[in-house]
């Protein structure tokens, strides 16, 4: 069926497409997008004048353009940016090639993948709010096709009304069903760009530099109580080897064996971390743990790494316990703990002798080390001076100016200087707490590095040098606006403070939405589906199948009733009686004859059966009026009602 | 309305031809209403499955979001194409006979009882009709059917159609009335001359010229040909008079079978339409004689009806 296409609906679909289209702005190659803008505004133009529009050859021509322009793209045509090209390509084509309905349906579906390509880029609320309202005004399009009445506001109106109708079932759909994670064959790589975050190595000014980002790194949902502010350190990347001016990862060569030794006691805490998309395969836990999802393994450093794509949000549940023990240390690892490039200076050396380092326990020298950081002239700061040669020994005697991978470095290093083992442990300390969600931000400004030690019967020890120079930094927050802004570090006293202001109570409801947005909707994986169902009960497929078809029937069945029970209107419920009225003339074998009018067929009752007559004539009198006649009042019904009643004939 | 059996209710002419209606006004409601995606339905399943293919590659939930949502409007539209027809009333309207080869125009009307105007409505017989209809209200549509034999013309089944809302269904409840129309033979293109009476073979001629000579009046009767009626005399004020001429005077024209010279039983049947409807326009009174029927002579509607009747269903 060929259907003339209205200028109002081209108008209509093109806008809709336009919107769809518009984010993919920022997100793929700018010729492509030139591309797609320049056909659509062409297909625009023809609306006015189809005489510009491109004929055979002209389209031809084009086409190989498009072909052309993705072949230049040097990607072939599999993965997340070469599909989003090849189908803004082929819908930008497709636009100038309208001649029937069945056009603008192809064209219609191919824009609804284009807004599904955008989530692959962007997952926020406001995208998702955006896509659903440009989804709705691309359904009113289809509708306003299929209605020759052109209406748009009512075409937008049922739009909005369908798909308001549609939430429920959809988001049973969504809870139940089941997911399957896409086998790795068919997972493409896409190349991202490279995120912030700690490294491989810590150098001098690698920590401080993250320090001026509050780029959100993880965030943390405690099933209890929360540990104690100077307990919340985030273990990261353990760094034991050193050239004197970086510090780096040795090989893990003890994988998982090391696990079984840790001796931990106290409170256990349970805990969720949803981890945002990172290029390494780290996960952030909380010092120490102990129990922790098959996906992640432990390596000989105590640091968690996963087995599945960090480059997706994920989230890990463990348990960690605060107070541990690693027990022995192997002659291996003694080895590499004690590690220096070269011998150290004498000044060095002098120092340690100065504070008994190689004559006293080791947990003397420590404590005499932290004293000599805070009693001496050292300073913390996240704008440190620029230490490229021998940054310790500068660090240690001439500048005294560090930020906390200055301080472990340079403990560390003395440490070793003094025959203990030490190694520079980096990762996150502290976290800012969201009142309004209950869970814990943690932001690439809370970057930190401490050292660890070993000691005899103890284990590995964290030590945090920087407490000793800066306590707040471990006991407080750092203050992230204040220190992105002025560039230096300041603590604000307690979350209360924080909470004060207006701006940071919509900061946390934002922050929380936006946690609850993250962890419900776009982290609902099957580990996640499966625990959230089988707090319903719900345990096995058959089962999620069965509710689901529960679900569905019943909203179904809701809807139905709600889209179809018979509006009673006036005319019905009129008619309804009149037809009590016939029924009880049907028993004594007077039937209204089809098409015969009510004043009709009172006139053939009335000859058949006169002593009715008064009644007859009421009834009809007010059945004509309330159907038919100008001003029915209530009254009327009313009446009507009443002498059906009573009327036996 | 009537009631189904429900043997009648599981017969599969009701999805193909619909049910037969005879002359009772026709409620749509869930036993005369079917649904059935359409094409386009089946272009937007293969969209939904390419939707989730890509939901679950990229593990992406806000696009299983999104698909969960078209499949849900999908089948949500269900009931939605339902209501474009639910409720309607559809009743059969008149049908005026035609000559063969003619379009048979048959009038259907419906009416919308309800609060919800009604958009996108198809009547399809041979030709489709669209139209909207608004609430509370009633409209007739004239359907044509072309015709190509004379006899009764039955109208078959009328489907009442829509893709409301969204294209992805069709909607349609196919209706079938005893509706039908008589088609009479089509009327011979040859203009041969009337035939002689055969008991007054000679005076055949002179009164084929007679029927100009004015004779007199009379008193108006029925059947008498509207241009014979003696306007002045009626303008006057001296009621209905009609003039009569000598041709008609006791030499009714007899059309017989047996008269026609065509080879085959249609031609001739054709060739007796023509004299009748040239015999009813010059005025003349007729009658006509097939093998087994008779109609005397006279003029008028009403018995060129009778008589094109006759020649239909012979």
């Amino acid at each position: 069926m060929v259907t003339e296409i209205s200028k109002n609906n081209l108008i209509f679909l093109l806008s809709a497409i336009g919107l769809i289209a518009l984010p993919h702005v920022k997100h793929i190659a700018p010729t492509v997008f030139a591309f797609f803008c320049l056909m659509l505004t062409w297909r625009f133009a023809g609306v006015w004048r189809p005489r510009w529009l491109p004929n055979k050859a002209l389209l031809f021509v084009l086409t190989l353009a498009g072909i052309f322009l993705l072949y230049s793209q040097h990607q072939g045509i599999l993965g997340r940016d070469a599909g989003t090209r090849l189908f803004m390509t082929a819908l930008a084509l497709k636009l100038l090639e309208i001649k029937q309905q069945r056009d603008l349906y192809l064209i219609v579906y191919l824009t609804f993948i284009v807004a599904a390509s955008q989530f692959l880029y962007e997952q926020n609320i406001f995208m998702a709010v955006y896509i659903l309202l440009t989804c709705g005004v691309l359904l009113a399009t289809l509708i306003s096709l299929n209605n020759t009445k052109q209406d748009n506001v009512l075409a937008l109106k049922t739009a909005g009304v369908i798909i308001v109708q549609a939430l429920p079932i959809a988001i049973a759909l969504f809870m139940l069903f089941p997911r399957v994670e896409a086998p790795r064959w068919m997972v493409f790589k896409d190349p991202h760009q490279a995120r912030s975050g700690l490294g491989d190595s810590m150098e001098p000014g690698s920590i401080s530099r993250l320090g001026l980002s509050d780029e959100r790194v993880f965030r943390v949902k405690f099933a209890g109580a929360l540990p104690p502010k100077n307990q919340r350190y985030w273990r990261g990347p353990v760094l034991a080897y050193t050239d004197g001016k970086h510090w780096k990862q040795t090989q893990s060569r003890f994988a998982d064996a090391r696990r079984d030794k840790i001796k931990a006691q106290g409170r256990a805490y349970q805990y969720t971390i949803m981890l945002e998309p990172q290029d390494k395969n780290w996960v952030f836990a909380l010092d120490m743990p102990t129990h922790f999802a098959d996906d992640l393994s432990m390596n000989a450093n105590y640091q968690l790494t996963t087995h599945k794509d960090p480059n997706r949000r994920t989230e890990y549940r463990m348990t960690s316990r605060l107070d541990y023990n690693t027990g022995e240390i192997t002659p291996d690892e003694y080895r590499e703990n004690l590690q220096l490039p070269k011998a150290p200076i004498d000044k060095i050396i002098a120092l340690v002798q100065r504070l008994k380092g190689f004559d006293t326990a080791p947990e003397t020298f420590i404590q005499a080390l932290m004293q000599h950081f805070r009693q001496e002239d050292f300073h913390y700061t996240l704008m440190p001076p620029l230490m490229e040669d021998k940054p310790i020994e500068t660090f240690l005697f001439e500048k005294r100016l560090g930020f906390c991978g200055h301080y472990a470095s340079a403990f560390v290093y003395l440490m070793r200087v003094a025959h203990i083992p030490a190694r520079v442990v980096t990762g996150y300390q502290g976290g800012e707490f969201n009142q309004v969600g209950k869970f814990l931000e943690i932001r690439q400004a809370h970057a930190h590095a401490w050292a660890e030690v070993w000691l005899q019967n103890r284990g590995w020890v964290r030590i945090d040098p920087t407490t000793a120079i800066a306590p707040e930094r471990v006991e407080q927050n750092v203050d992230i606006e204040q220190q992105i802004a002025s560039g230096a570090v300041s603590f604000i006293e307690s979350d209360a403070a924080q909470a004060l202001s207006w701006l940071g109570d919509v900061r946390q409801l934002w922050g929380s939405l936006d946690y609850s947005w993250q962890r419900w909707v776009i982290n609902y994986n099957s580990a996640n589906q499966a625990r959230f169902l089988s707090s319903f009960g719900i345990e096995t497929l058959r089962q999620m199948l069965y509710w689901l078809m529960a679900i569905v029937a019943f909203i179904t069945a809701l809807l139905s009733w709600l889209l179809l029970r018979g509006k009673n209107n006036n005319t019905d419920k009129v008619l309804i009686v009149y037809q009590r009225f016939c029924r009880k003339l049907g028993k004594i074998g007077l039937r209204r004859k089809p098409g015969e009018g009510a004043v009709d067929f009172a006139c053939r009752i009335k000859r058949a059966c006169p002593e009715h007559a008064p009644a007859v004539d009421v009834i009809t009198g007010l059945f004509v009026k309330l159907r038919y006649g100008r001003h029915p009042t209530q009254n009327d019904w009313l009446k009507l009602k009443k002498q059906v009643a009573l009327f036996k004939p | 309305m009537k009631t189904l059996t429900l043997v009648q209710r599981f017969q599969w002419s009701r999805f193909f031809s619909g049910e037969d209606l005879g002359d009772e006004p026709a409620l749509l409601n869930h036993r005369r209403i079917f649904i059935l995606p359409s094409r386009r339905g089946l272009g937007f399943m293969v969209l939904l499955l390419l939707l989730l293919l890509i939901a679950f590659v990229y593990n992406n939930n806000l696009t299983y979001m999104l698909t969960f949502l078209l499949a849900s409007v999908f089948f949500i539209t269900i009931l939605h194409s339902f209501k474009a027809l639910a409720g309607l009333i559809v009743r059969p309207g008149q049908s005026p006979s035609v000559f063969a080869g003619e379009a048979a125009a048959f009038e259907i009307y419906l009416e919308n009882p309800g609060d919800r105007p009604r958009f996108n409505l198809h009547l399809t017989l041979s030709d489709t009709a669209v139209m909207n209809l608004a609430a509370n209200s009633k409209a007739g549509i004239r359907l044509t059917s072309k015709t190509t034999h004379r006899g009764w013309h039955h109208c078959g089944t009328v489907t009442l159609s829509s893709t409301f809302p969204l294209g992805l269904f069709r909607v349609w409840s196919p209706l079938r009335f005893n509706l039908k129309t008589l088609v009479y033979p089509k009327p011979s293109v040859q203009e041969l001359p009337f035939p002689m009476s055969p008991d007054d073979a000679s005076t055949q001629g002179a009164t084929r010229q007679g029927v100009d000579d004015f004779y007199g009046l009379q008193e108006y009767q029925k059947g008498d040909s509207i241009k014979h009626i003696h306007w002045q005399a009626y303008a006057k004020g001296q009621g209905l008079i009609s003039r009569r001429y000598s041709g008609e005077q006791g030499a009714a024209l007899w059309l017989t079978y047996d008269a026609t010279h065509a080879q085959s039983l249609e031609e001739r049947l054709s060739q007796l339409c023509r004299w009748v409807l040239d015999a009813e326009k010059a005025g003349v009174h007729y009658g006509l004689v097939l093998p087994g029927f008779k109609a005397s002579p006279g003029l008028g509607l009403a018995h060129r009806n009778k008589c094109l009747k006759a020649l239909a269903l012979f």
